[in-house]
C-alpha cells in the first residue's frame, strides 16, 4: 500500500492534489454544511422541505427560475451563433473586431449593464423616442416588464455564448465545408449536415453555463423586470438578509442544486455530458 | 432584494465593484478562517481581547466618508482605539458572526424591522452600563439594546408638471387616482409600505399599532395596478423621480434632498412621513465589547452626532444635537419638531410580534 501511495505521489495525479485539497475546503465541506443546517434548523428533520414543497408560492418561483433560464438560454444560442460563426470562419480583421467588441462588454460590471439598460429602455430613452417619432402613441411601456428582464438577461450572458461557441468553431476544419459543396450539397445541407454537428459540443457547453449562471441572477430582474419575476436566488438571499432563517434558506439552496443536477442528469442520459469537455 | 438598507446611501447590490474593492485581506482571512478553521475561533477570539481596534460595519460610501470625519476619526484621537471599517452593512453577517464566534465587524446600524429581530434573535448585546448609561442620555434613547442614532424620513414626492399645486398633500391623495391620475412607485420593503397603506387608508397614526394587516393588503391591492415599479436601492429611488419614470413615489428624505439641491421640477411633502431609525447595535459575544460600547456611547453625543446627520440629512435622535446645526439646515430634517410632529416614528417594540408574518405575507403579495 505504501508503495502505491507513493507511486501516485510521483505521479501526474499529484498535479491535482491542490485543486482537490482547495475544492475540498472552500467547496465541499460548506456544502456538506449546508445540506446539514437544512435538516437541523431550526429543528431536527425534513420541516424546511415540507415548507418550501406545500408552499404553492416557492415552488412557483422555482418553476420560473428554471423557466427563465431556459428562454435566456435560447434567446442568447439563437443571437450568439451567427456572431460566433462570422468570427470563426471569416476571421481577419472583422472577426477580431467582434471579438473585441464581445469582450468589452464581457468586462464591464453586470450592474453597469443593468443600469445602462434603464436607461435605454426607460421613458425617456431612444428606443421609446424612436417609437413616437414612428407614431405609436403613446409608446409602449418596455421597462420593468419580464420581456426587458429576459433582454437583458440574454444581452449580459451572450459573450459567455459567443466565447464558448467560437472556442469550438474555430477548431473545426474549413475544408470540410469545402469538401461538402465540392460533393455537391447545397450550403443548408453543407451547414446542416457538416457543420452544426461539429458545433455540437461548444452549443452543449455554451448552454450549460449559461443555463446555470442565470439561474444564479436576480438583480437584473428586480431592477428592469416586472415585480412577478422573481428567481429563487433572491427568495434565498431574502430569507437570510431579512427572515435569518438559515435553515430554510439552505433547504431552498439545496432543492435548486438537486433540480440542477437532476436535469443534468436528465440532460447527459439523452445527449451525454461528455460533449461538455471533447 | 429588499435589502434592509437602512442608510439614506446604499450601494445598489452587494456585488457592486465598489463593494467588490473593498473584500480587503482581512475580510477574505475571515472567511478562509470561518470554512477552514472552524474549531479554532477561540485563538482568535483570545488574540483580539487586549487590541486597542474596533471593527464598524459601515454601508460605504458617501455614508462611510462622513462617518469618518464626525465619528471615526475624534474617536480614535480621543480614546486611541483605532477603527477598521466592514461594508456593506449586512444583517446576515451579523447573525453568522454570532454562530460561528468569528467576528468581522463589532458594531453595526439596524433599522428598525431589524432591530427587533436581532434583539429577538438574540444577535446583539445588552448595554454595557459603565460605559453607556441609558439614564444618561435622552428618554427613550436605548430601545431593545440598540442605541437610537439617527432617523430618516419616508416622504412622499412628485412631479410638478404632473401634479400642479396643491398638488399631493398625504398619503390618501397618493392612493387616489382618480383624482390624480399617474405612475406610482414605492419601496419594496414590507415594514414601510404597510404603515404607509394603513395611513392612506385613513387610520389615524396614533392608531397604527398593532398593524391590521387585512386592511393594509387591502388597501394595496387597491394601488397595486398603479405602481409601476417597487424600487429596492436608494440611488434607484432618485433615478425614478428625476427621469419621469414615475410620477409619484414614496421614498427617504436623505435620497430626495440631493434632487431638491439639484433643482429637479419636483415637491416633496413631509405630511405623514414615516420616519425609520438607525441603531447602533453591539455584536453579541465580541471579544472588544468594551471598545463597541465606548464607541457608541460617543457616536449618540450631541456634538458628533449632529456633525454626521447633516452631512447625510439624517435627523439626530438626541434631541440635544440640534444646537449644533443651523436653523435653516435642522429644517430640512425629519427629526426637526416641526417636521416630527406630523410624522409616524416607527417603533420597533410594537412592530416586532407581527415582522415575521408581514414579510412573508408581502413578499408573497408582491409576486401574485
Amino acid at each position: 500500500m505504501g508503495s502505491s501511495v507513493s507511486r501516485l505521489l510521483r505521479g501526474p495525479a499529484v498535479l491535482y492534489l491542490p485543486a482537490a485539497l482547495f475544492l475540498l475546503v472552500f467547496f465541499l465541506v460548506p456544502l456538506f454544511n449546508v445540506a446539514w443546517m437544512s435538516f437541523t434548523e431550526p429543528d431536527t428533520g425534513v420541516g424546511n422541505y415540507i415548507a418550501f414543497f406545500s408552499s404553492s408560492f416557492d415552488v412557483g418561483v422555482l418553476l420560473n427560475t428554471f423557466k427563465t433560464a431556459a428562454i435566456v438560454t435560447l434567446t442568447s444560442l439563437i443571437f450568439a451563433y451567427p456572431v460566433a460563426y462570422v468570427a470563426a470562419r471569416y476571421g481577419g480583421a472583422f472577426g477580431s473586431f467582434l471579438l473585441i467588441v464581445v469582450t468589452l462588454s464581457f468586462w464591464t460590471s453586470f450592474l453597469v449593464r443593468t443600469y445602462a439598460w434603464m436607461v435605454i429602455l426607460g421613458v425617456k430613452g431612444p428606443i421609446t423616442a424612436a417609437l413616437v417619432m414612428l407614431g405609436w402613441s403613446p409608446p409602449p411601456q418596455i421597462l420593468f416588464t419580464t420581456f426587458a428582464s429576459t433582454f437583458a438577461m440574454t444581452h449580459l450572458l451572450m459573450p459567455f455564448m459567443i466565447l464558448t461557441l467560437y472556442a469550438v468553431m474555430r477548431r473545426i476544419d474549413a475544408t470540410y465545408m469545402r469538401a461538402a459543396a465540392g460533393l455537391g450539397a447545397k450550403p443548408l445541407k453543407a451547414f446542416t449536415s457538416i457543420y452544426l454537428p461539429l458545433s455540437l459540443p461548444g452549443i452543449a457547453n455554451g448552454s450549460v453555463l449559461v443555463f446555470i449562471t442565470c439561474l444564479g441572477f436576480y438583480v437584473t430582474p428586480v431592477l428592469l423586470g416586472s415585480p412577478r419575476d422573481k428567481m429563487i436566488a433572491g427568495r434565498i438571499g431574502d430569507e437570510i438578509e431579512q427572515m435569518l432563517n438559515f435553515g430554510g434558506a439552505s433547504a431552498m439552496a439545496m432543492v435548486l442544486l438537486v433540480a440542477t443536477l437532476g436535469l443534468f442528469a436528465l440532460y447527459s442520459r439523452f445527449f451525454g455530458l461528455d460533449k461538455l469537455w471533447k | 432584494m429588499t435589502k434592509s438598507d437602512i442608510g439614506g446611501i446604499s450601494s445598489p447590490e452587494q456585488a457592486a465593484p465598489t463593494t467588490a474593492g473593498k473584500v480587503s485581506r482581512r475580510s477574505f482571512l475571515a472567511t478562509a478562517a470561518a470554512g477552514a478553521a472552524l474549531s479554532m475561533p477561540a485563538v482568535r477570539r483570545a488574540a483580539a481581547a487586549d487590541e486597542k481596534v474596533l471593527y464598524v460595519n459601515t454601508w460605504g460610501g458617501a455614508w462611510e466618508e462622513a462617518a469618518k470625519e464626525a465619528l471615526f476619526t475624534p474617536f480614535t484621537r480621543d480614546t486611541g482605539i483605532e477603527i477598521r471599517t466592514v461594508a456593506p452593512v449586512s444583517f446576515a453577517k451579523l447573525a453568522a458572526q454570532v454562530r460561528t464566534g468569528v467576528y468581522e465587524f463589532d458594531v453595526t446600524t439596524l433599522g428598525v424591522a431589524e432591530l427587533g429581530r436581532a434583539n429577538q434573535a438574540k444577535l446583539i448585546a445588552a448595554p454595557d452600563k459603565a460605559i453607556l448609561d441609558p439614564a444618561k442620555l435622552w428618554p427613550g434613547a436605548v430601545v431593545l439594546d440598540g442605541v437610537a442614532s439617527h432617523a430618516f424620513g419616508n416622504v412622499l414626492a412628485y412631479r410638478n408638471e404632473k401634479f400642479p399645486a396643491p398638488g399631493l398633500q398625504s398619503w390618501a391623495d397618493f392612493w387616489d387616482v382618480q383624482k390624480f391620475p399617474g405612475s406610482r412607485c414605492l419601496q419594496r420593503y414590507a415594514g414601510r409600505v404597510i404603515p404607509i397603506a394603513l395611513l392612506a387608508d385613513g387610520v389615524a397614526p396614533d392608531k397604527l399599532f398593532p398593524l391590521d394587516l387585512d386592511r393594509a393588503f387591502k388597501a394595496l391591492d387597491r394601488i397595486k395596478p398603479h405602481i409601476r415599479v417597487w424600487w429596492s436601492q436608494g440611488p434607484q429611488s432618485q433615478q425614478l423621480l428625476r427621469d419621469g419614470e414615475v410620477d409619484a413615489i414614496g421614498m427617504w428624505n436623505t435620497q430626495v434632498q440631493r434632487l431638491v439641491e439639484a433643482k429637479a421640477p419636483i415637491t416633496v411633502s413631509w405630511n405623514q412621513a414615516v420616519v425609520d431609525v438607525a441603531y447602533w447595535a453591539v455584536a453579541r459575544g465580541t471579544p472588544r465589547a468594551e471598545n463597541a460600547w465606548r464607541f457608541v456611547n460617543y457616536a449618540v453625543q450631541p456634538e458628533p452626532l449632529a456633525q454626521f446627520a447633516v452631512k447625510n440629512d439624517y435627523g439626530p435622535m438626541n434631541p440635544e444635537a440640534f444646537k449644533y446645526i443651523p436653523e435653516d439646515k435642522a429644517k430640512q430634517l425629519p427629526t426637526w419638531p416641526a417636521n416630527f410632529k406630523n410624522s409616524i416614528v416607527l417603533d420597533p417594540a410594537k412592530m416586532l410580534p407581527q415582522i415575521d408574518e408581514f414579510s412573508k405575507r408581502f413578499d408573497q403579495w408582491i409576486a401574485s
